[in-house]
Formats: structure tokens, C-alpha cells, sequence
């Protein structure tokens, strides 16, 4: 079992609905993103290309991001799913400079979109053991895991998947099991020759970008 | 912990609704989610795009107008604090209700015949999705303006909407993308403002195999997925248009690549026209002939025996032509069909010529043109449902500043001309329309079609005979009488110069009603002191204005001017039901059709309330409530009678309902009018369900089987008619002395012609006494998912997620040009217009044309809340309102010639226009950069 990605790129249009999704799942702070669209152009006038590049935790087979980690609150589980232990966590960002992806997000403190306090949706979703620690994209593990408890497939099962897989409104990102060559991740990377990102880092992602 | 997911639809943008449910934990509104109840009947699986997840914060934003307000200031100017002071509900329903009674007591129409009540509602057509039933007390009311634009003209798709409607009930034009393997796309931005429906089907048709061709002066997002991106100079899309045009009817075998039975048969091609421009008639019935090839003679063109109609050739006929005015002339002489003068017509543009103007290579335009007409397939056909239709899956769309303004009508004509020549119209594959607003029942545009003179549709426009031409305007934008194509449905009043009543507000044109302002002006989520051209302009008149009642979500730059200001529940506060599916607006066909519900998902936070309520109760302390409930019944805002076939759900005159009941009964009578009277869905249903579905039919999307049924022709690809209506209208203007509306007059071609659009907006400069080359760029607006139509730019959220897509808070640029002009990453820049000046933060890109310079959107705010903190440049800021960039459908376009230059001061100014004062409320600059960081938001995105 390893939980991963293919993230179709010939169906991105940088809208960020993945990427408002995910702060509204995971009630994150004013600019702080486990995942964005990177809005991207190539070449030069008029030879140019513009891309949309989503970017997040890449979930690495071999995580730079958890050996680094003083007090072993990063860590990865059996699945592939790379995690930080709040209750462990000091806040060094060792793990955030080891990062290639830069991935990792510290957050200093509560930031709230209005500075007379949190709206009562922010205060309804802050998880205040997250200040003064390192965050990521978790995979949104906890719906992951509360739906196989509830007997759903990730993936396929809208409420046992990540919510940036659930919204994205132009069908560009797959979740599933690699490990699974019949997954329809796993059948996507192979039919369309998905690509990781920074190979050269030997990181081994489990985020596929699909290009053609 | 208690968790519910209420369903509620999302209509702010008008590619919409959309499906979604809001998750309430223990009462509070926490998140926004697709709607997968409705996977296998929304065309995007019940997904719901960026700003739907803003709702929660739109919601409880603090920023938000809490109570009603009266102001106590009299003066009225952005300097002029407006001395806001809460007021009760009660109080502000009888400061209003005294104004309305005072306009009833002096008479509805004012001194120069206008109303005195005005109304005007923004969002580009959205509005109703949330006005509730305020519809039916502006029915109830009397005589109302609601032609007192807010920019629609110079925002929407202006030419597209009045030609389109006109040609193939086709309000808004869409490529039938699930079926369709080549698109030229001339600017059209579908992936940024095409709505969820469109965004996944361009996405599944990529994948497929879809070829997409972006013909734009910038990258767009919708560039950015396309196969190939080809840079244009702006305003010149009508020149590569009309060379395309060419090169299919002269540079190759037309007879063997078009669809001659479909040019023979369903459009005017064969129809003779005689030397004075006019269809050759026949002296007896009156019917336009065509020349029959086998017997060698002119015909009727519904002669039964009729079979091999010439389309090319000269044949000496007589007949009668019929002119303006009933003008009439006897015929006899050599004579060509309208397909010959089409082939004469496009001779000239080549593409070397297009090359030169467009600056598009000739081997690029040609290439163009062959891949169209090898993915055309015609003759090919397809099954619909059993049904076996042509299948020609090519389309040619156009985008904003290409459908309006001048070189409008020239587009939408040469596009659908294209689309014609293969039968690429109203067939799977091709072009439709999904929208009919000038035409009914507006929500079946089959049933719209129906037999006109000389084998055409019938068409609702407006009269220009001596004995029937409107010459009094009876609202301030004038439709009626300037505008033929407009018509006169409820949409009409939106769809005029609603530029007009602004643009004559301090100097009407000679033998032109004085401009009177109206007694009482209210506002529904618009803000015309940002969304219209030369804001600065409006903002003088605004102060002028003697009453001003706006429903106010926020303080925004147009309330600031407001008298009186009522914050009604939005989005996830109020109750309505709408309808949804069926065919709609850019790419909303689905293979379903129902109504959905929007209803409160929490106990609103603030002091708001139903705009219904707000309507039902004005409509008792006017005195109008049986005229209110009447026009409910009639479904007046509710969008179906509340009687109708086998059920009954009308609500008694004498009633006073509350919103609740009145929606119960719209939820009965729409699920009864939806199922033949088999099926009633109440309140309760709706509220746990969400929305009720039938089946809709796909081969309802295209015309195709309406014109055959009714053997009908699309009026393509000569204009009699057009060319007539502009001759009526110029003889009325002139029996008037108007001369004024001359250049507009001289668009009713019936073929038409290559003019220097561009040229145009060059002159602008010479009419300020400036010289063309002091403004070398072209200054353009693009569409941003983020902040289009919602109006949502005082939510913070977005504002966050946006800093990722390239071009918000900034203007956009050439990298070589900046380079040239000294200019670097960030820097604080000038852009200067010849009638304004405004300022913003340059981002360096190389998907821009050397001669380009793009503002997204349309910002420049000064009184709305976080968004007065972006420093992004307007082009409504430095565009002239100026009757010289109107063309004759009443619209403009987004673009001005500017010059751009490194600023020399350091630090972000707030932007202005040359006419307006400086800043609001006697602050300096940077004080209001200061306030705002007491008003939440997010910085500038770094650059």
C-alpha cells in the first residue's frame, strides 16, 4: 500500500479551487498553503508556453524531511504518508530547509484573515495545536483513514479522498494506491508516462504529474 | 458535535448555478463541498469552483454592512465622509417607502417622460438568482429605468448577444466541446469564465484529443491549455476573421469543402439580390427569389420544385426590391445571388493583407483555415438519442473586446458566416446557442423559433417605420429607439447604451430629452463607480443623484454615494428557488433540467434580511401589495406562475406572506409545471434534497430540427435586414435633426466590411489634443476566475488564493518592452490614457505582446474594504466613456491606447482618475493603507 498522486497537467487551469479547498479543510491561516498552483511560463515572446504546476507535499518514498528531524516528529507511515507529530514537533525547520519541494510551512502563530479576531467558521476550524510547529499536506489522512474505517476506497469514495482531489473542478487530480497496478493512479502513470518531480533528489514522490 | 451538509446552489457567476453543500457544524457555517448527490447530473459532477468556497466567508465577514444605515452627510463626494448612522429596519422600510410615495404622488414619468424610479442590478446577469421576488414589485410598481448601466455594455458580450440572438437565438455562443475536435478561440477565456460546466469540459476534451487554437494578444489562462497560442494586435480579430474567410472561399474548392446543401437550403446564399442591395423579390408575393438552375428561371425561394438554386453566377431577372420605408424598385437586369456577393465580398482580405493589420502571418492564418476545414467532416453525421444529425465538430469562438464594441458585429458575422459555410451551425459539433433573453419562452429556445418574413425567424425587433419607431425615449438608455436589435423583452433595458444615460447626464446631444436624474435610484450588487468606464465620471454624477438606495453588502465606492443603504441576507442567508439545467449561458447545456434551492444554512450573524420579505413589505407601505401578489402569481421573479395546468398554488391579494410560504408555493408549482402535474415537491423537500430534475433532451441543444421543422433559413450570409433597419433608423434620426448616432449607422452592412478598428481608439488621443504615438500600448482586461462577477473582492480568502495566478495586483507587460522602458519586476508604473492616469506595480511576463499592457479584472477600489488595499490599476479608471467608441448595438469595448512609464515616486499611490478628487475623507495617501490593515486582508501578493 502506498497512498500517491497523478496530477494531470494537460487538465490544470491554476484556478486554486484545490488550492482554497485545502486551507478549507484544514482550516489553515492567511497565507499559509499546504498546496498551490504555481502559475508558470516558458520560453520567450512569442515562443511561450504557460503551465499550471500544482504544488504540494510530494509524500517521498525516501522523505529528506524525516531523518532531519531532531525529535522525530516527522515521520512516515506504512501507507507512504508523510506526517508531522504536532506534540513532538519544536518548530526547528530543519525538515522545511531539507525539503526540495519547499512543502513545509511554520506556523509562527494564529493569523487570522481579520484582525479583530477569527470569524466564528475560523474559530470553528483552528487547530491550535498546530501553532509554533511544522504543517504539511497530510494527504488529508483523516479522511483517508475515517473513510477505510467506514469501509469507502480512497480515491474513488469522494469522502475517503483528499478534499483537493474531491474539488478540483477539471478532474486533474488522482488519488489511490500505486502499489495497486490495477489503481486508476496507477494505471494513469503508466499509460501516460506520469513524471516525478526533481528526480535527480532520489526522493522518489508519490506525485505523478501527467504532461501529455 | 452536530455536523449537517445543506444544499444550496451557487450562481455567482453567470456560468452558473452550481451545486454545493455547506457543512454546519454545531451551527456554524465551516466549509463549502461539491454536491455529489448530483454527480451524474451536473455537466461537472456537482463541483463548484474557488469563489463558492468563499461563501463561508462572505458570510461572516466583518466588514459587512450589519444594519440598515441612513446617511446624515447631505453632501455627497468621495472626500465627503457619508456620516453613516444605523437606523431600524422599520425606520429604513419608511425612509424609503416616503420617497416612493412621494414619486407616486407627483406621477411615475418625470418631465422629459423618464421614470423617476430607477433601478439598476449588477453581476452581468446573475442578479435574479438572488433577488428574490423583488422582481414582481418593480412589476407591481409601474414604469421603472432599469437602463442605467453599470458596464454592461463595455463588459459583456455585447455585439455576440444581439447578432447571436438575431442569427440563432444564440444570446451566448458556445462550442458543443463534448462533440467538437477543432476550436478557434479568438480571445474567448472560457477556463477562466466559462464556470464549472465549461472548465471540465475543456479539460475532458483536451485529453480526447481536442485541438485548441488561442488567437490573442495575451496569454490567457484558457491560452495557456490551448495546442497553439497565436499573439494578434487588439481590434484586428475581424481582419484575420474575414482572411479565413478567404482563403476557404477562394484558396480552395469551396463547392468540395463546404456544405453546399446546407448553404442551399438553410441560409440565404441563393437568395438575388438587386443593385440597390435588396433582395429581388418577386412583384406578386413578395417573396425573395432565387435562380433556378434547372428550369433556368427565377423562383420563389419556397418553390416546392426548387431544387438546384444557383449560389454563384449573374442572371438577368426582374423583380421588385424593397427598400427603407417601403421604398420600391422595379428590376431588370443582371443580378447575383448572396453567396456571389459573398465570394466578391472577401476577395480583397488576404491573408498577406491580414498579415499586414492583425500581424498574424499569412502561412499561420492559411494553416488556420485548412485544419478547420479538414476537422469539419462534412457531410458526416451522428447519433443523437436515435436521431441522426450532420456532426461537423469545428467552432470559432470569440471573447471579450472581440464581441463588442466596433469590429463587433464584424466578428460574430464572420464567425458565424464560418460556422454557416461548413453547417457548422446548431449541429453537434459546431456552434450553439445556449441562451435566448430577447426572444420566448426564453426558457425553451426551440420554441423560440418560429416562422418570419422570407423564410427567416421571426424576430422581436424594435420598429423603425415612420408610424411605428419609438422617437421618445421611454428610459434613459434609449433601446427602443437607437437600438432595433435590442427588442423589447425584460432583458432589453440591460442590453441598450447603458453607457448612454451617463455618457448625456452633463451633455445631452442635441434634440435628446434633458437629462433628468431619477427621484429615487435603487442598486442591487453593482457598483458602477468601479465597473463602468471613466469611473471618475460617474463618481461626479453620483453626487448629483438626489436619492440613493442601495442594498449594501459592504461600503463600496457606488454606496458611498447612497442615501439610504439596507444589507439584505446573501448567498447562504436568504430562500430562493431557480431554475437550473436545460440550456443557459456559455456552456450550460445538461441533459437535465430542474429547479434548486438556496436557503439559509445558519442564523445570520448580522442584522439582515430576505430580500423577498423586503420586497413583500415595501410593496404594503406603497400600497401595492395586490399588484405585488398578482405579479407573483403571474411568476414574476420566481421564475414560474404559480397557476397553471391542473394546479393551483396562487397566493391570495389580500395576503401578506412571508418568504417562506411564498417560495413553498413556487417549489409546488415548479415541480408541477416541470412534470405535466404529476409530481409536487414542497419547502421541506427541496430544503433536504436541494433540487429537483427531468430529463431534458440533448437534441434540444440545436436549432437544427426547430429550422427544419419549420423550413426555416438562418439569415446568413446577407443582411437585408440589418442593412434596412439601419436605413429606416437614419431616416428617423435625420427627420429629427439627430446626426449624432451617423457613425453608428453606418454599421448596418449587409456584407459586413474591413474598417481600421483600431484607428479608433488611436483618434481618442487627437480628440483630447494629444498625439496617437504619445500612447503606444494597447491597454487590455482579462478575466479572473477569482474575482469575476461575484463581487467578491472585500473577502480576503480569495484575495490569498488569487496571489498565486499571475497578473492580480499588478499590470502586466511585455518583458523586452519593459526592458525598453527602463522598467523592472515590481516597479511602481504610470498608465496614462488621454483622459486618465492611473498607477500600478508592473509584472514582467513574456506571454504579452510587445504593445500590450493587461489589467485584470477591474479594481481600483477606494471605499470597499480589503479591496482598497490592492494598488491594482483599472482599465475602467483610464477608459473614455465617449460616444466614438460606441458602436451601434450601444456598446463598447475594453480596450484603450495608454503609455506606461516607470513612476517616479517610490511608494504605491492610490490610484485615480484625472476627474476625480483625490481621496476619501480628507485622507492623505498611505493613511488609508494604514486603516485598512485595521479591516483584515492580505498584502500584496510578493513579486
Amino acid at each position: 500500500m502506498r497512498w500517491g498522486m497523478v496530477i494531470d497537467l494537460k487538465r490544470c487551469v491554476g484556478c486554486q479551487t484545490c488550492t482554497i479547498a485545502c486551507k478549507q479543510e484544514h482550516g489553515l491561516p492567511a497565507e499559509t498553503f499546504w498546496r498551490f498552483v504555481a502559475d508558470c511560463e516558458v520560453g520567450e515572446y512569442p515562443n511561450v508556453r504557460r503551465l499550471f504546476l500544482p504544488m504540494q507535499c510530494m509524500h517521498c518514498a525516501n522523505p529528506p524531511c524525516v531523518p532531519v528531524c531532531p525529535t522525530g516528529a516527522s515521520r512516515q507511515r506504512s501507507d507512504g504518508i508523510v506526517f508531522v507529530d504536532y506534540a513532538q514537533c519544536v518548530g526547528c525547520g530543519y525538515c522545511a530547509l531539507a525539503c526540495p519541494y519547499r512543502a513545509r510551512h511554520l506556523i509562527h502563530e494564529a493569523q487570522w484573515y481579520f484582525p479583530g479576531g477569527p470569524t466564528p467558521s475560523e474559530a470553528a476550524t483552528a487547530e491550535p495545536e498546530r501553532r509554533g510547529v511544522m504543517t504539511k499536506c497530510t494527504f488529508c489522512l483523516n479522511r483517508v483513514d475515517a473513510g477505510l474505517a467506514d469501509g469507502l476506497k480512497p480515491g474513488e469514495d469522494a469522502a475517503a479522498t483528499p478534499m483537493c482531489s474531491v474539488a478540483c473542478i477539471a478532474n486533474a487530480i488522482y488519488f489511490g494506491d500505486l502499489d495497486d497496478p490495477e489503481s486508476r493512479v496507477s494505471r494513469l502513470r503508466k499509460d501516460r508516462t506520469g513524471v516525478q518531480l526533481l528526480p535527480e533528489c532520489g526522493t522518489d514522490p508519490s506525485v505523478y504529474y501527467l504532461t501529455d | 458535535m452536530t455536523t449537517e451538509r445543506i444544499p444550496v446552489y451557487c450562481y455567482q457567476c453567470v456560468a452558473g448555478p452550481d451545486l454545493l453543500k455547506v457543512v454546519v457544524r454545531d451551527g456554524i457555517a465551516v466549509g463549502v463541498e461539491p454536491n455529489s448527490d448530483f454527480a451524474e447530473i451536473h455537466p461537472a459532477c456537482g463541483k463548484v469552483c474557488v469563489r463558492a468556497y468563499a461563501l463561508i466567508q462572505k458570510l461572516y465577514n466583518p466588514n459587512r454592512i450589519k444594519t440598515p444605515m441612513r446617511r446624515t452627510n447631505p453632501k455627497k463626494a468621495r472626500t465627503e465622509d457619508p456620516g453613516w448612522v444605523e437606523i431600524s429596519w422599520d425606520e429604513a422600510l419608511d425612509l424609503l417607502t416616503e420617497r416612493l410615495k412621494g414619486i407616486r404622488a407627483k406621477g411615475l414619468l418625470d418631465e422629459s417622460g423618464y421614470p423617476r424610479l430607477a433601478a439598476t442590478f449588477g453581476s452581468g446577469g446573475i442578479a435574479p438568482a438572488y433577488l428574490g421576488t423583488f422582481a414582481a414589485f418593480l412589476a407591481a410598481w409601474g414604469p421603472v429605468d432599469q437602463g442605467i448601466g453599470s458596464g454592461q455594455g463595455v463588459k459583456c458580450y455585447h455585439s455576440e448577444h444581439l447578432y447571436g440572438e438575431f442569427w440563432h437565438r444564440a444570446f451566448t455562443v458556445a462550442a458543443d466541446v463534448p462533440r467538437c475536435d477543432y476550436v478557434l478561440s479568438f480571445g474567448y477565456n472560457g477556463d477562466a469564465s466559462g464556470g464549472v460546466t465549461g472548465v471540465f469540459r475543456h479539460a475532458e476534451a483536451r485529453v480526447r484529443g481536442l485541438t485548441w487554437v488561442q488567437i490573442e494578444p495575451h496569454l490567457s489562462i484558457t491560452g495557456a491549455g490551448a495546442a497553439r497560442w497565436v499573439p494578434i494586435r487588439p481590434k484586428t480579430d475581424a481582419a484575420v476573421l474575414l482572411a479565413l474567410l478567404h482563403v476557404i472561399l477562394h484558396e480552395t474548392d469551396w463547392r468540395r469543402t463546404c456544405d453546399v446543401p446546407f448553404l442551399e437550403s438553410m441560409t440565404n446564399s441563393p437568395y438575388l439580390v438587386g443593385p440597390h442591395g435588396y433582395y429581388l423579390r418577386d412583384p406578386e408575393s413578395g417573396k425573395p427569389l432565387v435562380w433556378d438552375l434547372d428550369r433556368d428561371r427565377p423562383v420563389p425561394f419556397d418553390d416546392p420544385r426548387l431544387t438546384s438554386p444557383a449560389l454563384e453566377g449573374k442572371f438577368l431577372a426582374a423583380g421588385v426590391e424593397v427598400g427603407a420605408d417601403n421604398e420600391r424598385w422595379s428590376v431588370a437586369e443582371a443580378v447575383r445571388p448572396a453567396f456571389s456577393l459573398l465570394l466578391h465580398h472577401v476577395l480583397p482580405y488576404t491573408p498577406e493583407w491580414a498579415e499586414t493589420v492583425a500581424d498574424v502571418p499569412a502561412a499561420t492564418i492559411r494553416r488556420m483555415a485548412r485544419e478547420y476545414l479538414e476537422h469539419a467532416n462534412v457531410g458526416g453525421t451522428i447519433e443523437v438519442e436515435g436521431t441522426t444529425l450532420p456532426h461537423r465538430p469545428v467552432a470559432v469562438l470569440l471573447g471579450k473586446t472581440v464581441t463588442n464594441g466596433w469590429g463587433g458585429y464584424e466578428c460574430c458575422w464572420a464567425r458565424t458566416v464560418m460556422s454557416a459555410l461548413v453547417g457548422a451551425l446548431e449541429v453537434p459539433g459546431g456552434i450553439l446557442g445556449t441562451t435566448v433573453r430577447l426572444n420566448r419562452p426564453a426558457v425553451n429556445r426551440l420554441d423560440s423559433v418560429k416562422p418570419g418574413p422570407d423564410g427567416f425567424m421571426a424576430q422581436p425587433l424594435n420598429p423603425t417605420s415612420r408610424e411605428k419607431w419609438q422617437g421618445q425615449p421611454h428610459i434613459r438608455n434609449a433601446y427602443r429607439t437607437l437600438v432595433p436589435l435590442a427588442g423589447d423583452s425584460p432583458w432589453s433595458a440591460a442590453l441598450g447604451p447603458a453607457h448612454l444615460p451617463w455618457l448625456f447626464m452633463d451633455s445631452p446631444p442635441e434634440h435628446w430629452p434633458a437629462p433628468t436624474l431619477p427621484d429615487v435610484w435603487i442598486i442591487y450588487r453593482t457598483n458602477p463607480a468601479i465597473s463602468n468606464w471613466e469611473t471618475g465620471r460617474i463618481e461626479a454624477d453620483l453626487e448629483r443623484f438626489p436619492f440613493i438606495a442601495a442594498f449594501a453588502y459592504t461600503q463600496d465606492e457606488t454606496n458611498w454615494y447612497a442615501d439610504l443603504l439596507l444589507p439584505e441576507a446573501t448567498d447562504l442567508e436568504s430562500l430562493q428557488l431557480y431554475r437550473i439545467g436545460g440550456t443557459k449561458y456559455i456552456e450550460q447545456y445538461w441533459d437535465h433540467m430542474g429547479f434548486a434551492l438556496r436557503q439559509p444554512v445558519t442564523a445570520p450573524p448580522y442584522d439582515t434580511r430576505d430580500i423577498t420579505d423586503i420586497a413583500t413589505e415595501l410593496a404594503r407601505r406603497c400600497g401595492l401589495s395586490k399588484e405585488y401578489i398578482a405579479a407573483v402569481n403571474r411568476g414574476a421573479g420566481v421564475g414560474v406562475a404559480l397557476r397553471g395546468e391542473g394546479y393551483d398554488y396562487a397566493l391570495d391579494p389580500a395576503a401578506a406572506p412571508d418568504a417562506p410560504e411564498i417560495w413553498d408555493r413556487v417549489c409546488r408549482a415548479a415541480t408541477r409545471s416541470l412534470t405535466a402535474g404529476k409530481e409536487e415537491r414542497d419547502l421541506e423537500w427541496f430544503k433536504t434534497h436541494g433540487a429537483f430534475f427531468v430529463p431534458f433532451s440533448e437534441k434540444r441543444y440545436y436549432l437544427h430540427a426547430a429550422m427544419k421543422a419549420h423550413g426555416l433559413r438562418y439569415e446568413l450570409p446577407y443582411q437585408e435586414r440589418i442593412k434596412r433597419m439601419g436605413a429606416e433608423l437614419a431616416n428617423r434620426l435625420h427627420e429629427r435633426g439627430i446626426t449624432w448616432w451617423d457613425v453608428q449607422l453606418q454599421e448596418y452592412q449587409p456584407l459586413p466590411a474591413w474598417k481600421d478598428f483600431p484607428d479608433i481608439w488611436a483618434k481618442v488621443a487627437v480628440k483630447h489634443g494629444r498625439r496617437p504615438e504619445e500612447f503606444p500600448l494597447w491597454l487590455l482586461t482579462s478575466r479572473s476566475m477569482q474575482y469575476s462577477w461575484g463581487a467578491n473582492v472585500s473577502l480576503p480568502i480569495l484575495a490569498d488564493v488569487a496571489r498565486h495566478v499571475m497578473g492580480h495586483f499588478g499590470l502586466m507587460l511585455n518583458r523586452g518592452t519593459a526592458k525598453r522602458l527602463g522598467i523592472e519586476e515590481g516597479d511602481l508604473v504610470e498608465i496614462e490614457s488621454p483622459t486618465g492616469r492611473t498607477r500600478g506595480h508592473a509584472i514582467l511576463r513574456e506571454g504579452v505582446r510587445p504593445d500590450v499592457a493587461v489589467a485584470l479584472q477591474q479594481f481600483g477600489h477606494w471605499a470597499t474594504p480589503v479591496a482598497r488595499d490592492f494598488d491594482m490599476p483599472s482599465l475602467n479608471q483610464v477608459a473614455a466613456m465617449d460616444l466614438d467608441l460606441t458602436d451601434a448595438t450601444g456598446s463598447g469595448a475594453d480596450v484603450v491606447k495608454v503609455a506606461v512609464r516607470r513612476a517616479e515616486s517610490p511608494h504605491p499611490t492610490q490610484t485615480m482618475p484625472l476627474t476625480s478628487s483625490p481621496l476619501p475623507c480628507g485622507e492623505r495617501q498611505g493613511e488609508g493603507r494604514e486603516r485598512m490593515k485595521g479591516e483584515g486582508g492580505v498584502r500584496r501578493a510578493s513579486r
